[in-house]
């Protein structure tokens, strides 16, 4: 393409236009996650909730019977980790609802 | 053709594992093919048949087989299978941290029930050749626990799916709204609790079904009948029925009046008191034979 002063506009306008549909696919992204925030801390509560009924035996609580808990157990690791996490950050549970809630 | 199951049920004591191999003994001679299971850990039949059984059929006729169910083997080959399932699917370091637990699991409260339930599952799988499996259960407590294993468990079940199927629809919600968030992948847990679901709903079917005569053993005395009784209602209560009351030692050849009283309307079966110990096969057989009238109604 050879210099011309339009060339010089189209090629900053072309740059302008990349930049800005970064910047909003950003902002999307960013107001996306903020959106489901709280959707996803529930969904992990409710993990909790299902690990503690399932596997509740393995810190103490109450639980099923147990071969239901053995039935279960191959297929929850993830779910026995978030128990053991929350277990362990126990001590501060409104700390970490007002964190994913944005309240200082 | 599937098998019938017959159950011998009642307190301890009555008689269950004798009426068990006798009624064995007279079906076999008939020449159906019995199957003849002691499900009691007491492990009576070996004593009443003066032979050694295991988990392995043993014959002793041509129509006569007998296992002994062995509820350690169940739970440590369960324990076991868990275990080896663990170590595929977890990462190392949880399946290290998990091995403790399963060190103190196995003596965890209702695994006895559980290995009979699946001891019961292997016994259906590999009997569909025989024509009756006769179970000669434990004493009440652990019987009624089996049997209401299912109920309970079903219970417990649709709940956990339930909530497994909330989890599911948050999680695909999110995963629509958030960009580059990668499908969600199917569920184990829920395809696994449907699973579970449908498995035991086929054993509850089978309990309460045609297929499945509950035997109610009981003895001549005031204990072992009002145990008896109970032992209706808690049946009741989960959707099963006696088919027929069996009363053990008696001395005269009649319904006992106070039996009569507290079971109307039952089908009844009496099995006169011996004149000496039923040891051995071919006690067992003298006594079929010289008590016919007892099998009429079966």
């Amino acid at each position: 393409m050879t210099w011309s002063p339009e060339n010089t506009v189209f090629s900053i306008l072309k740059v302008i236009k990349a930049k800005l549909a970064a910047a909003f696919a950003m902002g999307d992204k960013v107001m996306r996650s903020r959106a489901v925030a709280a959707l996803e801390y529930e969904a992990e509560e409710l993990d909790n909730i299902f690990a503690i009924l399932v596997l509740g035996v393995l810190i103490g609580m109450p639980s099923p019977p147990i071969h239901i808990t053995m039935e279960l157990l191959p297929d929850m690791e993830k779910e026995f980790q978030i128990m053991l996490e929350k277990v362990t950050t126990a001590h501060d549970p409104l700390g970490d609802l007002f964190s994913v809630l944005g309240i200082n | 053709m599937k098998p019938e199951l017959q159950f011998f049920i009642g307190k301890g004591g009555v008689g269950k594992s004798t009426i068990s191999a006798i009624t064995s003994v007279h079906l076999a001679r008939n020449s159906s093919d019995i199957l003849l299971v002691s499900m009691d850990p007491a492990h009576n039949q070996r004593d009443i048949f003066q032979n050694h059984f295991s988990e392995k059929p043993k014959r002793v006729s041509n129509h006569l087989e007998v296992k002994e169910v062995d509820v350690d083997y169940w739970i440590a080959k369960y324990l076991k299978e868990t275990q080896k399932t663990i170590k595929q699917t977890y990462s190392y370091e949880s399946a290290f941290n998990l091995q403790n637990y399963f060190d103190v699991l196995q003596f965890s409260p209702g695994l006895e029930e559980y290995a009979l339930l699946l001891a019961f599952e292997d016994v259906i799988h590999k009997s569909a050749g025989k024509d009756i499996i006769i179970f000669d259960m434990a004493p009440t407590a652990l019987t009624l626990r089996f049997f209401s294993m299912p109920f309970i468990t079903l219970i417990w079940l649709k709940e956990l799916l339930k909530l497994r199927e909330q989890i599911y629809a948050k999680k695909e919600i999110i995963s629509r709204i958030k960009v580059f968030q990668k499908e969600i992948q199917q569920d184990k847990v829920k395809d696994k609790l449907r699973l579970l679901i449908q498995n035991y709903e086929g054993l509850r079917d089978l309990f309460i079904s045609g297929a499945t005569r509950i035997n109610l053993v009981l003895n001549d005395d005031s204990l072992s009948i009002s145990e008896a009784f109970r032992i209706e209602q808690k049946l009741i209560d989960i959707g099963m029925h006696i088919d027929t009351i069996v009363i053990n030692k008696v001395q005269d050849k009649k319904i006992p009046e106070r039996v009569k009283n507290e079971f109307n309307s039952r089908k009844f079966s009496l099995f006169p008191i011996a004149s000496e110990n039923l040891m051995g096969y071919e006690a067992l057989k003298e006594y079929v034979s010289m008590n016919p009238q007892t099998f009429l109604s079966n």
